[in-house]
């Protein structure tokens, strides 16, 4: 694709005493507001038509497929005995892995400092609102009578006479999931206000004024307001940090507290966050890559973006890799025959092919990314992104099935076989997923405009203030 | 400006400033000048514009904190009476209020509140939703959110004159001043936004209007279910009308030659002694007569069964009786007497239901120890007044009657009798025997459960073999010490038999088993 990055884009060469651009080219605040409101303004693009309409037509497998599962009871999907957690945990597993790079690029590159979080935070906040959402379906339907899922709850009910159980990790999972959920909400939208605000006062549609004058809450940029705004934003980031590091910990615990051979791991609880964040990166590169090009935000998405993502990846990707052979050793080392043979197993026994098809993807193709090449080249990217979706969802399946399939007692071993429905539920949450994302692409501005303004005000005074050092931005 | 002051209500002057440079300025201008109800609008957050315009510190971070803090509170009490108080959960053992297993819920709710409370806070604080906002009336104040800044002071201000502010902000280099007037575009909402949020509400309260109608009415048609969870089960009761059957009855009879589940415990097979497969093929009337009298509790075809196996019984059974009669007189030397036993086999000249019969040739249930044990108990409670302990036939009632010369007694029969071996007695035999009775010997099935009259049979057998046992069913490793007790054994007798008188050798005969078996061979 852009082997030959044009003059004046490539901002990926480090200067010595000089910091990389982040928005590019002769790029003032007005361009910075028209190139991410025309992506709304303008009517839709024929791939974006014909993308939401593949999305949507998948979206409605996915509908259709609860209720017919509803309609008819479990039974619809491949899980049997020994595997009752089948591919439903499997996809909810892989799903809130993938909403997990969102929270993490606002809060916890916001503490950080990085500013080249500012491009990308409002997208990668969607996606993991998206993500949750798709998670959260998983465990709603594997419920069983999914119509009584708010027995979950703790609320009085004169029906059970009865509390949940809060020693059992499955309900922590309800509480983190939930709160995750509703905070990288509330977070995404409070972000979002002042560039509703922009968009508000750009209408020039009396209704499309008006939805945007009340999701706006009458934003006006007061500078009292701005400082409330940016102490909540730096408060709720710092909730947040904590937050995305509790919930796949909470997932994990879900296995970790199990006594199941391959589950029953102290690892699992970091290796669980750093799989996450892989994965969320991943996703987040996937879908990225195509909106930057499609919406033509070169300028604002840079490469220096991507090499960065690319350089997180690689970085869990290889955290990964290292929590793979920590587990083998602590099988060996820990010398219970159970744990020996369920390692033994995974590599070596009838999901083998899934356990090697994980390894590839999640080991070896991320460590293409130490080349700068592969992490400068966006097609490149992508294509090792997707390598890597693949191979978190086969982490998942390795270690929900594989366990699961064989555990202490042989006599009830099986192999675990999806149904179609497994299949197409799956299909159906990508479904569920893009037309989320295409939708927030057309509606919402996808960049947040207000930090990028920040960013290049920052860097537009470092370079009046050349040679005063680069802290000397924060004071006046 | 100064005609319009009059009509309508001055808010304030904006200025517009194109870069942060110039509005900071401008900032610290109107702040050195003694301005304090002053505002700054910006499209993003500048940094030092709160110094530059005397801005004081939130205490957003206060409420978060309380915030954070009620939802530790919340969550841990909400834990400890749910599950340490009100309904207790034993899992593993661990204490009702277990406070480790806490704390993720409590993590998550103390994150969830102080999250709302720095977003709800924040807008709370800052005064918004405030969808009418008078700075709006300024045609250029849209760039606010795009590429512009505005500086703003208030008319409430002390300081403030109309005059004198716009002098003073276009002293600092702004050239766009305007002053803020009243919003004069109609302030009411429009009715058909009236409409829609009227109708959504009252559509949002049909389904629970209706829930709270179906709960406190009376109905004589049975509640509404949207989903069955098994409360309807499509079975019928005994004794209700079906149109599935020709019959019309609900209740269903075993087919016949069927075994239903929880009587497989006791197979027809166990239950008779008979090898029900073999019969099914030579005489199938008799399985169902089986089938009815063991497994449907069919009294008649009960009677019919015993009926058949006593007419069987009878024309043998006064010979036996005289066979064992004699057998019993010649008690004294049963061990010598076995091949007499041989010969006075029951005439088998007219074969009865007894013989033709086709008998299950072993035990069908796993013989080990424990089921030898239990034969053993069984056998010397039930058995062994009669038989006798070793199963001579010489118990204590069988004493009794010898002694008192009942002439209508039947001595009971010896088992150690060659008649009775396996080979011709076959297991399933003994066992009807030992459930239906012979002769004056009543049946035990009403006293003695199936698998205790399974254990039974086991150990005559073992009785039978351990009194013709030979030196080849020793097993292996305890041959050696078996001969060298039988040389010993051998030793003794000869040494008695040069001793003593025949008196003395039948005291031998009485010593224990092991020195018994091997005398014997």
């Amino acid at each position: 694709m852009s082997l030959a990055i044009p003059n004046g884009l490539d901002n990926t060469v480090e200067r010595p005493g000089e910091r990389a651009p982040l928005v590019l080219g002769e790029t003032t605040y007005h361009d910075i507001t028209e190139a991410v409101c025309k992506v709304s303004e303008r009517p839709p693009s024929a791939s974006w038509v014909g993308g939401f309409l593949i999305a949507f037509a998948l979206l409605q497998v996915l509908g259709l497929l609860i209720v017919y599962l509803i309609y008819t009871g479990v039974g619809v999907w491949g899980n049997r005995s020994p595997v009752f957690w089948g591919w439903p945990i499997v996809n909810f597993v892989f799903w809130v892995g993938i909403g997990h790079a969102g929270t993490l690029i606002s809060a916890i590159l916001f503490l950080f400092r990085q500013d080249w979080r500012t491009s990308i935070n409002r997208a990668a906040e969607a996606m993991t609102i998206f993500a949750v959402v798709c998670a959260g379906t998983f465990p709603g339907i594997h419920v069983g009578r999914a119509w009584l899922a708010f027995w979950l709850a703790p609320y009085p009910s004169l029906n059970l006479w009865m509390w949940p159980q809060f020693r059992s990790p499955l309900l922590w999972d309800v509480f983190a999931v939930s709160t995750y959920g509703t905070v990288s909400l509330l977070f995404w939208y409070m972000g979002m206000v002042p560039d509703l605000a922009t968009l508000r006062d750009r209408s020039k549609n009396k209704y499309r004024r008006l939805v945007y004058g009340l999701l706006s809450l009458g934003w006006t940029g007061s500078s009292r307001h701005w400082m409330r705004y940016e102490k909540a934003y730096a408060l709720l980031a710092a909730l947040a940090a904590p937050l995305v590091l509790s919930v796949h910990t909470i997932v994990s615990f879900d296995f970790a507290v199990s006594q199941v051979p391959g589950w029953h791991t102290t690892i699992f609880p970091p290796y669980f966050v750093a799989g996450a964040v892989f994965s969320g990166f991943a996703m987040v590169l996937t879908l990225m890559i195509p909106t930057r090009t499609i919406l033509g935000l070169e300028k604002l998405i840079t490469i220096r973006h991507l090499e960065n993502m690319c350089k997180i990846i690689l970085a869990t990707g290889s955290i990964v890799g290292l929590a793979y052979g920590t587990e083998f050793f602590i099988a060996w080392y820990g010398q219970v025959p159970a744990e020996q043979f369920a390692f033994l197993n995974r590599a070596f026994g009838p999901y083998a092919w899934a356990y090697w098809t994980m390894v590839t993807c999640n080991v070896i193709s991320p460590q293409l990314f130490w080349f700068k090449k592969c992490r400068t080249t966006p097609w490149i990217i992508v294509v090792i992104s997707i390598f890597v979706n693949i191979g978190m969802w086969f982490e998942r399946f390795v270690i929900v099935v594989s366990s699961l399939s064989r555990d202490y007692l042989p006599s009830a071993w099986a192999y675990f076989e999806p149904t179609w429905v497994d299949w197409g539920m799956l299909i159906g949450s990508f479904g569920l997923f893009f037309t989320l994302f295409l939708l927030f692409v057309r509606t919402l501005p996808v960049i947040n405009m207000a930090e990028v303004k920040a960013t290049l005000a920052k860097q537009e005074h470092m370079k009046h203030l050349h040679g005063h050092g680069d802290t000397s931005a924060e004071t006046h | 400006m100064s005609e319009t002051k009059t009509e309508t209500t001055v808010h304030g002057m904006m200025a517009e400033f194109t870069s942060v440079d110039s509005l900071l300025t401008a900032c610290r201008r109107i702040r050195d000048a003694g301005y304090t109800r002053t505002d700054a609008f910006t499209p993003f957050p500048v940094h030092g514009i709160d110094k530059a315009l005397g801005i004081k510190p939130t205490a957003l971070p206060w409420i978060v904190l309380i915030a954070g803090m009620c939802g530790t509170s919340i969550a841990l009490m909400m834990q400890i009476w749910m599950n340490g108080i009100d309904y207790k959960y034993i899992i593993s053992g661990k204490p009702f209020i277990s406070l480790p297993a806490f704390i993720p819920v409590a993590f998550e709710l103390t994150i969830l509140l102080a999250s709302f409370g720095a977003f709800f806070g924040m807008w709370a604080l800052n005064g918004l939703p405030k969808f009418s906002n008078p700075i709006f009336t300024d045609p250029r104040f849209d760039r606010a959110t795009d590429d512009r800044f505005f500086l703003y002071i208030d008319a409430k201000d002390e300081r403030y004159d109309s005059v004198g502010v716009r002098s003073l902000l276009a002293d600092t280099g702004s050239d766009y001043i305007n002053e803020v007037v009243e919003d004069e575009s109609p302030k009411d909402v429009p009715k058909p936004i009236y409409l829609i949020w009227g109708l959504s509400i009252a559509a949002s309260l049909v389904p629970l209007i209706c829930i709270l109608t179906m709960r406190v009415t009376n109905s004589s048609s049975p509640r509404f279910h949207i989903f069955y969870d098994m409360d309807f089960s499509p079975s019928k009761d005994a004794q209700q009308v079906t149109s599935l059957f020709v019959d019309n009855r609900a209740m269903r009879a075993d087919v016949p030659g069927t075994v239903a589940r929880g009587q497989l415990e006791d197979s027809l097979d166990v239950l008779t002694g008979i090898d029900i497969d073999a019969l099914t093929a030579s005489n199938p009337p008799r399985v169902e007569r089986l089938v009815r009298a063991y497994l449907q509790d069919d009294k008649d075809a009960q009677a019919a069964e015993d009926a058949e196996a006593a007419s069987a019984e009878t024309p043998a059974a006064d010979a036996t009786a005289e066979a064992d009669a004699t057998a019993e007189s010649g008690d004294k030397a049963d061990a010598d007497a076995a091949p007499a036993d041989d010969a006075e086999t029951p005439a088998a000249a007219e074969p009865s239901v007894m013989d033709t019969t086709p008998w299950l040739k072993a035990n069908p249930l796993d013989i080990d120890a424990e089921l030898m044990a239990n034969g053993q108990k069984n056998f010397q409670i039930y058995c062994s007044v009669c038989h006798g302990m070793n199963g001579r036939g010489n118990g204590l009632v069988n004493r009794r009657a010898q002694e008192k010369m009942f002439d209508t007694w039947v001595p009971p029969s010896s088992l150690i009798q060659d008649t009775l071996y396996s080979d011709k007695y076959p297991d399933g035999k003994l066992f009807s025997t030992i459930s239906k009775g012979i002769r004056k010997m009543p049946g035990y099935a009403s006293q003695i459960r199936v698998k205790d009259r399974w254990a039974i049979v086991a150990y005559v057998r073992a009785l039978q073999k351990s009194q013709k046992a030979s030196l080849s069913d020793v097993p292996q490793a305890k041959k050696t010490a078996v001969e060298k007790a039988v040389a010993v054994a051998k030793a003794e007798l000869k040494r008695q038999a040069e001793a003593a008188e025949k008196s003395a050798a039948e005291q031998s005969e009485e010593k224990q088993g092991g020195e018994q078996d091997a005398q014997q061979k």
